[in-house]
């Protein structure tokens, strides 16, 4: 029953993703590939983490290849070669694969901490080394081409890029998706609880390893070819640990215990970067500020929290919980906006272009204008009112935290079971 | 012999100040095994408000502020934050530094705005210390060194000599022991996190006097100081000694240095094959210079994850 529903909500998720975007402007065509490339990268990311607890900071490398490679094929292809256009991110896949399996091979040797240094440490010699080899990274400048039509398709328009990306992000998504329900895809998740006892049964697990982190940069390399095709160029500053670090905060965020999970973090802060970027500067700052806030009080991320949810659907009385959660949402956009507005008056204050309205009004402090208001920098209301917010707004989401915790403990002891949301993560990312 | 001797010196110095920013790290990560991804922010912090304080209150008290604030901002996010997700293991601690090195980058962009401040050594300070082959060796050059070797050695004074570093070091081995013995194991972990962090922020307010002071200083230095800590051994202060001379020495010497695989090839007759190929092969050393301290890393986790001068493995 279950799994015929979450086959309909699939089912309708991608039929939405076919049926919506010919209707949207050309920028939101653009931020929807974005979302899709993002969201693969995570999925691709968190094979690592999620399914075997192997905490990698250097996955723009895999990314990166896959997108050079990508670029090679379609520059060979400018130059006469015969290879159909849909099938470029291939060479991602194999460029993505081929690293992954040397790259693998030496950073599994090492866990936790280390692992973590290993791949940090490979990707740093990739991006330090890229610009300096000309011929396959095309120095500084990159490398550039152009998508060759393919039978009738001319991928000119966005449109036809989407639905390519879509094509290949759904098949990789799905494949990753079955990869866990194989049994070897068992045993990743047995390297991530307990890698002795995976020694103990008779299996190799470093080789297990390998093959693991391999596939994941493999889909990666995927990820990075779509980009290339999206983009048509792409430089060595794809190696650079921003890109790392992007994929790590997308895919906490969503949350790396539910499979699906990378996916609403890829897909909040690609849409965030698309619609925020433009209103204010510090746009990072609230992204990592989201992602610290996420590690502290839902380490599970925004899909761990979801799952949670409807796993105890059925326990929690929702009459009684309705109206706490509604107070708790109540003050944690009051604390936001207390936020926005204190960083955002900062950011003016500070700001250059305040500086030389303050050398025209004679060193004075002349108000500025936020969301179409004038206010005075030494205006009390202009403190006042973001203080208010962020106290109040913490006063209320504590009470309402209280009141919610009481209730889940409630409903744990009314229910088979107790609603604890450290032991539900673990069993998310396998009974899934 | 000219470019050996301003070789070696640069590369000592710029090694004592990698050194200098290492220092904290070494502790936090051997004490604690927290791999702290936001030291270097806590150097770029430190060179911020240290070149706030010093605009108002002249160059000396930035120099002593700077540190303690840094400490008290390492002392409360180990006592408030990195408990919260200790329960979920390394991974996410590593995760919630890493979050805080962003927003300590952006909160400094907003603040001090995207380029490099004018923070500046007073004029007093301003001289050469002596002259070689005609040009002069600033002064404060020196000072950040002798700064780094006083670091070094008060800190391997306070673990190995005295009776603050035995219950500090007891509480890195075996804390169950040493709480029981009646030490407040989680006052010791704060104070040495707090301490690392201020070593951070003073490096920061000494070195961002000499060199640029911007908010991408933190990125520069952030995964070279882990190479440091990595390559000297875990928590060994002597280890992160020498391996800060070392990658100094090795980054100053290849600037000036044509070396590549093809040449050394020469040697054997086949250089000229190597040059047919190109690539890595003719790559040469002074502009892979940024590459060698993370392919040094690399080895070293690889074949020696102890490091150089590590006890454990």
């Amino acid at each position: 029953m279950t799994s015929m529903r979450n086959i309909f909500i699939i089912a309708v998720i991608l039929a939405l993703l076919v049926a919506i975007p010919p209707f949207l402007g050309l920028g939101w065509q653009n931020a929807l590939v974005n979302v899709l490339i993002a969201s693969l990268f995570a999925l691709a990311f968190n094979l690592l983490i999620g399914q075997a607890g192997l905490l990698s900071f250097g996955h723009a490398a895999y990314f990166g290849v896959g997108a050079f490679a990508t670029l090679h094929l379609m520059l060979a292809i400018e130059d006469g070669l015969v290879f159909p256009t849909p099938l470029l991110p291939l060479a991602g896949a194999l460029a993505g694969l081929v690293v992954g399996l040397i790259a693998g091979y030496f950073s599994t040797m090492r866990s936790g901490v280390y692992f973590a240094l290993v791949t940090l440490a490979i990707a740093e010699l990739f991006h330090s080394l890229a610009p300096h080899l000309e011929g396959i990274f095309g120095g500084e400048a990159g490398v550039s081409s152009m998508r060759m039509p393919w039978t009738g398709f001319t991928f000119g328009s966005i449109l036809e890029v989407y639905y390519l990306t879509l094509a290949w992000v759904v098949v990789c998504g799905l494949g990753l998706w079955a990869y866990t329900r194989t049994p070897f895809g068992r045993l990743t998740l047995a390297l991530r609880d307990n890698e002795q006892r995976v020694r103990f049964l008779g299996y190799n697990a470093h080789s297990a390893k390998v093959i693991v982190f391999a596939v994941s940069a493999m889909v990666s390399g995927v990820a990075g070819a779509l980009q290339a095709i999206s983009y048509e160029t792409t430089n060595y500053s794809l190696f650079a640990s921003g890109v790392s670090a992007q994929v790590v905060l997308q895919t906490f965020v969503g949350g790396s215990t539910v499979f699906f999970g990378p996916v609403i973090g890829a897909t909040i802060f690609t849409l965030f970067s698309f619609l925020v970027s433009d209103l204010t500067r510090s746009w990072v700052f609230y992204q990592g500020l989201i992602f610290v806030l996420i590690m502290l009080y839902a380490p599970t991320g925004i899909g761990g929290v979801v799952y949670h949810h409807l796993r105890h659907r059925h326990q929690i009385d929702w009459s009684k919980m309705a109206a706490p959660y509604g107070v708790a949402i109540f003050g944690g956009l009051l604390i936001a906006a207390g936020t926005v507005f204190l960083t955002e008056t900062v950011g003016i204050l500070f700001g250059q272009e305040y500086a030389m309205a303050r050398q025209t009004a004679d060193m004075g402090f002349p108000a500025f204008e936020l969301f179409g208001v004038a206010w005075q920098p030494a205006g009390i209301l202009t403190w006042l009112l973001p203080a208010i917010a962020l106290a109040g707004g913490c006063f209320i989401l504590t009470r309402a935290r209280r009141q919610i915790d009481h209730l889940w403990a409630q409903a744990g002891k009314n229910g088979d079971e107790t609603a604890n949301s450290a032991t539900d993560a673990t069993i998310a990312g396998g009974a899934k | 012999m000219e470019f050996a001797i301003i070789s070696t010196l640069n590369g000592v110095t710029y090694g004592l100040l990698l050194f200098m920013v290492s220092a904290g790290l070494t502790l936090i990560f051997g004490m604690m095994g927290v791999l702290n991804f936001a030291h270097a922010s806590f150097y770029m912090l430190g060179a911020y408000i240290a070149y706030a304080v010093s605009s108002l209150f002249g160059f000396w008290t930035g120099i002593i502020v700077a540190p303690i604030v840094v400490g008290i901002i390492g002392m409360l996010v180990e006592r408030f934050l990195l408990p919260r997700v200790h329960a979920h293991g390394h991974a996410h601690e590593l995760l919630l530094t890493f979050g805080l090195a962003l927003i300590i980058e952006e909160l400094i962009k907003l603040f001090f705005g995207d380029f490099p401040v004018n923070y500046q050594m007073p004029d007093a300070l301003r001289f050469s210390a002596f002259h070689i082959f005609g040009t002069g060796y600033p002064f404060y050059r020196m000072l950040i060194g002798a700064v780094a070797i006083i670091m070094f050695t008060v800190l391997w004074l306070l673990l190995t000599r005295t009776r603050t570093g035995i219950v500090v070091r007891a509480a890195e081995r075996l804390p169950n022991m040493a709480e029981a013995l009646g030490h407040n194991i989680p006052v010791v972990f704060m104070f040495v996190f707090g301490t690392g962090a201020a070593l951070a922020g003073l490096a920061g307010a000494v070195a961002g006097a000499f060199y640029p002071t911007n908010p991408n200083m933190g990125l520069e230095l952030g995964v070279i100081v882990f190479v440091v800590v990595v390559v000297g051994g875990l928590g060994s202060l002597k280890g992160s000694l020498v391996a800060s001379l070392l990658i100094g020495l090795f980054s100053s010497f290849a600037v000036g240095l044509d070396w590549s695989l093809a040449g050394a090839l020469d040697i054997v007759g086949l250089g000229d094959w190597a040059r047919s190929i190109g690539g890595l092969m003719t790559l040469e050393l002074s502009s892979v210079s940024a590459t060698i301290p993370f392919a040094l890393m690399l080895v070293i986790l690889l074949v020696r994850p102890a490091g150089l001068l590590g006890e454990r493995n």
